[in-house]
């Protein structure tokens, strides 16, 4: 076992379930504004629909190959390691949205509603998978920025009046609906690291554990979008790299 | 095989932080302390800091009834102690009882307080030798607090300024 071989396995076995799984812990952790407790959210519903869709998501954008981190042909111990990299990953996935989403009230059900909107219309594009964790990073950045900036400093009870006046108008146009829990704001620093660190994992996971990447592009089928090509066909896999339909990243990466 | 090592090192290894993650949002622990304070007790090397309960009892003693409680929620951090436990439930129903009317807000934390008490008392049953107590069981306090809770047509007795606190 060489170097690079042990490295990949302290990343996969080791690594990258640390990375997820502290991120699982502080996705769901806030400090209130009154007494700076702690407080500990689990992951409500919606967040666990919202990390399955991001799941398939990370299947069709190739960013996960599920065939070949699980498969009948690894030891049990090596499927054992990688389903809980995988459930590490599911669990950061809730706990992330979970970070950014408000608390209670209207923004909450709009949030989720444009996390959902989003995930759906991106399962029926062309993705490749770094392409995807740009993506991701945007939406998770931009979400952090409306919770834990805009609403923060909107709801901030020392707010100027400008802030104040805004919330009014806000609450008074969505008939206090906008109600929002505040938080102090060691809770946005902690989402911020959160957040980070997720990314992070994301891009630290290769699609295929063990390096098997370069030989999954020449063994496995063509995508759907490159049907032209009989699987079997000569060149099919080089003509899908060339025409971007194919993830070029995860011949050189991994 | 040192691959297999790696794997059963990781394995292991995500096993106990997935563990330790799920207590953490079960046992919902309020600040860095109190997370040492649960982890011993989830250990059985809890022990509650007798100087600062006797503080609080002193506390109590001088009728400063949430200063003292400040002090044994020092001194039993991860709310494990069944003795402390009664001792802040007594100190809710002293400092709620009143002679007119009772405050409601502090019986109810009172009575949560002793459910507490009784929950933790070994083997279900705790007895507190305190010669200042008229009151030594979490049983009889909670019957005490949720008496005092209830509404009936003996609140309206004008003999009733005449009961004495216990």
């Amino acid at each position: 076992m060489n170097n690079r071989e042990r490295n990949r396995a302290l990343v996969e076995s080791v690594l990258l379930p640390t990375i997820f799984l502290t991120v699982a812990l502080l996705g769901g952790l806030r400090v209130s504004a009154e007494a700076g407790a702690l407080v500990f959210v689990p992951p409500p519903l919606v967040t666990l629909i919202l990390a399955a869709m991001l799941l398939a998501l990370f299947a069709r954008g190739g960013a996960v190959v599920v065939g070949r981190w699980l498969s009948a042909e690894h030891a049990v111990l090596t499927n054992v390691s990688h389903a809980l990299t995988l459930g590490a990953l599911f669990f950061a996935s809730a706990q992330s949205f979970n970070s950014v989403l408000p608390e209670r009230g209207l923004l909450r059900w709009v949030f989720s509603f444009f996390f959902l909107w989003t995930l759906w219309q991106n399962q029926f594009a062309a993705f490749d998978a770094r392409r995807l964790l740009r993506g991701l990073a945007a939406l998770f950045g931009t979400a952090f920025v409306l919770k834990h900036m805009l609403l923060a400093s909107l709801y901030e009870p020392e707010g100027g009046w400008l802030k104040r006046l805004a919330g009014v108008v806000l609450e008074g146009a969505t008939l206090g609906t906008l109600d929002a829990r505040v938080f102090a704001p060691a809770t946005g620093y902690v989402s911020f690291f959160a957040l980070a660190l997720y990314v992070l994992g994301l891009a630290l996971l290769p699609p295929a554990p063990g390096g098997e990447t370069a030989e999954l592009i020449e063994a496995e089928p063509a995508p759907a979008d490159d049907k032209l090509l009989a699987p079997g066909e000569p060149g099919s896999g080089a003509r899908a790299v060339a025409s971007g339909s194919r993830r070029p990243d995860s011949i050189t990466e991994g | 095989m040192r691959h297999r090592l790696i794997q059963s090192v990781g394995v292991a290894w995500t096993c106990l932080f997935a563990a330790f993650v799920v207590w953490l949002y079960a046992a919902e622990p309020r600040s860095v302390g109190e997370v040492a304070a649960r982890a011993s007790a989830a250990a059985g090397t809890y022990e509650v800091d007798r100087a600062r309960f006797e503080a609080g009892r002193a506390l109590f003693l001088r009728e400063q009834y949430a200063a003292a409680r400040d002090e044994w929620a020092r001194a039993d951090p991860a709310s494990r102690d069944a003795r402390t436990q009664f001792y802040i439930a007594y100190s809710f129903y002293r400092q709620g009882w009143g002679r007119v009317y009772n405050d409601d807000a502090l019986f109810r934390q009172g009575l949560e307080a002793a459910a507490r008490a009784a929950e933790l008392a070994p083997r279900g049953a705790l007895a507190v030798e305190d010669p200042e107590l008229k009151i030594h069981t979490p049983a009889e306090l909670k019957a005490e607090l949720q008496q005092g809770l209830e509404r009936t047509t003996d609140d309206f007795n004008p003999l009733k300024v005449f009961r004495e606190r216990k």
